[in-house]
């Protein structure tokens, strides 16, 4: 038998709640649909939470008369202090299986869950998944092949994405080698070796004379990805100013640290001009110019090993543009 | 029976009971007494920071400011990010210095990761796990012999990885050529060794090689110095650079083949003019 | 039997003055209890012998409070882009009023506080201070090194100069050669495939609020277990607390192969 307090323990909130959340999830992932859905949860169950609270105030509130009552003294005896926290809470009714305060518990929990996990979502997937979606991928127009005379070094330096400015500025060891039979056509053939280092990534330098030592200038080709610099040098190999890692002019790991060979960029002539493309990791390479056999991987990072039992050390790399 | 022996943590409780006790009873007032010397130590502090900040601008500063001057501790700010460089030398912060070195200690391709993420991995578990390994209550420094060996051991590992990475020097084309008339004059070099000179200098030989105390000897490669002096032969240096492991079976050096018969020669007259300081 | 004199002018007004400054206080209190708490830090016992050494740790926090303040300063004038940021670095260097002494101070006391650091550990390590029952304390302590140094890794790339960039290139492949999860680590750092504007504005963000937030917070941790707990004495000192008084005889000289009579060389 209850007497008519006040509003009763009411499960609203709680629909209201899922409501905001799904309509917030929905933002990020589908605002059309799932965020109106998760509004129209939202509008639907404020709108009953809210006649609930307001129940009282529409209709004339009952006159409770206050209880008035001796207490025995086994009862005042039962009564535990206010002061023992969860012992202060109203005992159960013998045979009540579902207590309030087991409610509210539960429901606080909940609810605070519920915000954890609304603020976490959002901001953990803002913070970690862009690193990792919409690689871009890119084309960067070296200038005419005519630019790069038959079995030449140039030392390239070039915007990937002149849109992105100098953060995209790369160099790269190119060497035409002239053109390979594939089948009964001959396709031209470049050697275009990255200079980032493949112990740690630092800036890798051509052993070798350059500008005045060998009696060459340097020239400067413009192309839609602006001014690509071309410094003719004679490399009798590579070598990483870091941590003392050499290369032969292959590429392949003669001394020091490296773990493999260094990267190379994949390439297409079009219209006549050498376009790079994205770069992508080799092991060794067996052979010269135009007759190397390279041993090509999936880019990797630097440090990374890619062939041997140590590439078992790095069974997932994260999604690249290739 | 003999009465039960305290258990280490029942030694440990009455340990800390007793210093409370002891604090309580003969301890003195945080304030002022141990605070003043804490106040003295951050005024030396703050002093040493304001001292530095001071040194490194009017070392650097002068009649024509220049923030790449490097002063007396260094320059204000290296030239401009250049993410496509190829003639510049990374080096981390001084205390960074030890890993840095540390990666250069591990200069075999199979033991890359040991210097990257291995031993510094090893070293931070060491560290969070010491309460837990040294659970003896002795406090005494000269009742631990173990733990200040591990010490001393320690510091001077760090000081000497930090020391040796702070003076770790790399062959840069575009820096040693600038030795080359030191070693015109130092080694009374021939006008026609001087080609081979500029070649040496600028062709990576000082990544492995060292001369008159130029170069990289990380990967232990022999010092040329005074190589003329083996009288080794124009030809056999040519054949040798072209081609060393066909001359030397098993030598690790690279072919420089592709630098041409020509340019070979002119290395080859530049080493064999070299008969170490005149 | 005395006779009251009445106050003199100045005995009133001193006790005018010290009501004027205690009723504040005496309002904070009653509504904060916060100047009951400074009292009992400022007033708490520490051991009577305690020695300079110990004076390391409250010249760390100095210099981290020295960093605090000009760091945020810093960030008036710093743009982290790279298109601007080297050149807010020289602005700041050159034409700011004052800005290289604040600068200067900042990266200067990069490398005092972590200094400082390891000092404050060894004297740690020296005293055996990380014993029983303050080994959560070297724990905490060891974290606020590591965050130390990543803030001194962080902060190292802002300037944006040739320096900043290759050694962060390094620094963070560095990370990627790790087992496993190394090259998400290191993609997670630069803020996708290559190092970028969007490294720089992560790697602020780590160095301006992040990483100085854990840190402010393990230093709250650190110095309440340092009040709770208390302070070592010097393990050497004849007065040090917590010692135990123990008539020791005279250890009996033996061969170095006999054992002691009561079992002794056992600490």
């Amino acid at each position: 038998m209850q007497e008519e307090h006040g509003p009763a323990p009411t499960i609203w909130p709680l629909g209201f709640a899922v409501g905001i959340a799904v309509a917030l999830v929905g933002l990020i992932v589908d605002p059309q649909w799932v965020a109106s859905a998760g509004a129209i949860i939202a509008i639907v169950f404020g709108y009953l939470w809210a006649r609930d609270a307001t129940s009282e105030m529409r209709r004339q509130a009952p006159v409770v008369q206050a209880e008035v009552r001796e207490m025995t003294p086994a009862e005042a005896a039962a009564i535990p202090p206010a002061a023992e926290g969860e012992a202060a809470m109203a005992r159960p009714e013998p045979g009540e299986r579902f207590p309030r305060s087991r409610f509210l518990e539960a429901s606080t929990l909940g609810l605070g869950g519920l915000i954890g996990g609304v603020i976490t979502v959002p901001v953990a997937g803002f913070a970690l998944l862009p690193s990792f979606l919409d690689q871009k991928s890119y084309r960067v127009d070296m200038g005419p092949v005519s630019a790069f005379p038959l079995g030449k070094w140039f030392i390239a330096t070039f915007m990937v994405d002149p849109k992105e400015g100098e953060t995209s500025r790369r160099t790269a060891f190119v060497r035409n080698n002239g053109f390979v039979a594939q089948g009964s056509k001959q396709v031209p053939s470049f050697t275009v070796i990255s200079n980032r280092c493949a112990h740690l990534g630092c800036p890798v330098q051509a052993n070798g004379p350059t500008g005045a030592i060998l009696g060459e200038k340097n020239e400067i080709e413009h192309t839609k990805n602006g001014e690509i610099l071309l410094r003719p040098v004679l490399p009798a190999g590579f070598g990483c100013p870091c941590h003392g890692g050499q290369y032969d002019t292959e590429g392949n790991r003669t001394a020091g640290p490296p773990v493999r060979a260094l990267d190379r960029y994949q390439f297409d002539i079009v219209n006549g001009h050498l376009v790079l493309l994205s770069t992508y990791s080799v092991s060794h390479v067996v052979g010269t110019g135009a007759q190397a056999k390279i041993y090509k991987y999936k880019l990797a990072g630097p440090g990374e090993h890619v062939d041997g039992p140590e590439q078992w050390f790095y069974p997932l790399n994260p999604p690249h543009h290739y | 029976m003999a009465e039960e022996k305290p258990t280490p943590l029942e030694l440990r409780r009455a340990g800390f009971a007793r210093y409370k006790k002891d604090v309580k009873e003969r301890g003195k007032s945080f304030y002022p007494f141990a605070m003043f010397e804490d106040t003295v130590m951050s005024l030396v502090v703050v002093a040493v920071i304001v001292g530095l900040a001071v040194l490194w601008k009017w070392t650097s500063y002068g009649p024509h400011h220049d923030g790449l001057h490097k002063g007396v501790i260094g320059p204000e700010y290296a030239p401009p990010a250049d993410p496509g460089t190829v003639s510049f030398v990374p080096r981390p912060d001084w205390y960074f210095y030890f890993l840095f070195y540390l990666l250069r200690i591990f200069k075999w391709p199979e033991s890359v990761f040991l210097g990257t993420i291995g031993v510094p991995t090893i070293a931070l578990i060491l560290l969070l796990a010491l309460p837990f390994m040294d659970v003896r209550l002795e406090r005494r420094p000269s009742r631990r012999p173990v733990a200040m060996v591990a010490a001393v051991l320690t510091i001077m590992s760090m000081a000497i990885l930090t020391w040796k990475g702070a003076t770790a020097k790399e062959a840069l084309a575009s820096e040693v050529i600038a030795d080359v008339p030191s070693w015109v004059k130092t080694e009374k070099l021939p006008a026609a060794a001087v080609p081979g000179a500029k070649l040496f200098a600028t062709a990576g030989c000082t990544a492995c090689h060292t001369y008159l105390g130029t170069g990289g000897s990380n990967l232990g490669a022999p010092d040329l110095t005074n190589i003329g002096t083996r009288n080794l032969g124009i030809s056999f240096q040519i054949r040798h650079l072209e081609c060393p492991s066909c001359v030397n079976p098993g030598s690790p050096m690279p072919k420089f083949a592709s630098l041409g018969t020509a340019r070979l020669r002119q290395l080859a007259i530049f080493l064999e003019s070299s008969k170490g300081k005149q | 039997m005395a006779i009251r004199r009445a106050p003199s002018k100045a005995q009133v007004r001193r006790e005018q003055m010290l009501a004027a400054v205690n009723y504040p206080l005496d309002w904070l209190e009653e509504r904060s209890g916060l100047v009951g708490g400074v009292r009992y830090f400022l007033f708490r016992k520490v051991p009577s012998d305690t020695n300079w050494m110990q004076t390391l740790g409250s010249a760390t926090l100095t210099a981290f409070i020295v960093q605090a303040l000009t760091g945020v300063i810093l960030a008036m004038y710093y743009k982290p882009s790279p298109h601007d940021a080297y050149a807010s670095i020289q602005n700041i260097t050159d034409h700011v009023t004052m800005g290289w002494l604040v600068r200067g101070m900042h990266k200067w006391g990069a490398s005092v506080f972590i200094i400082l650091l390891f000092l404050h550990m060894g004297r740690v390590f020296l005293f055996g201070a990380y014993k029983y029952p303050r080994e959560l304390n070297w724990i905490v302590g060891v974290l606020l090194l590591v965050l130390g140094l990543t803030e001194g890794f962080t902060g190292y790339l802002l300037p944006w100069d040739q320096t900043a960039y290759w050694a962060s290139v390094v620094g963070i492949n560095l990370n990627g050669t790790a087992p496993f999860l190394g090259p998400w680590l290191a993609q997670f750092l630069r803020g996708g495939q290559e190092i970028s504007g969007d490294t720089l504005s992560r790697f602020y963000s780590l160095h301006m609020l992040i990483i100085p937030g854990g840190i402010i917070a393990l230093i709250t941790l650190h110095l309440y277990l340092v009040i709770r707990l208390g302070v070592t004495s010097p393990p050497w000192s004849k007065e040090a607390a917590g010692r135990e008084v123990v008539e020791e005889p005279a250890p009996v000289r033996t061969g170095l192969t006999r054992p002691a009579p009561h079992g002794g060389g056992r600490d």
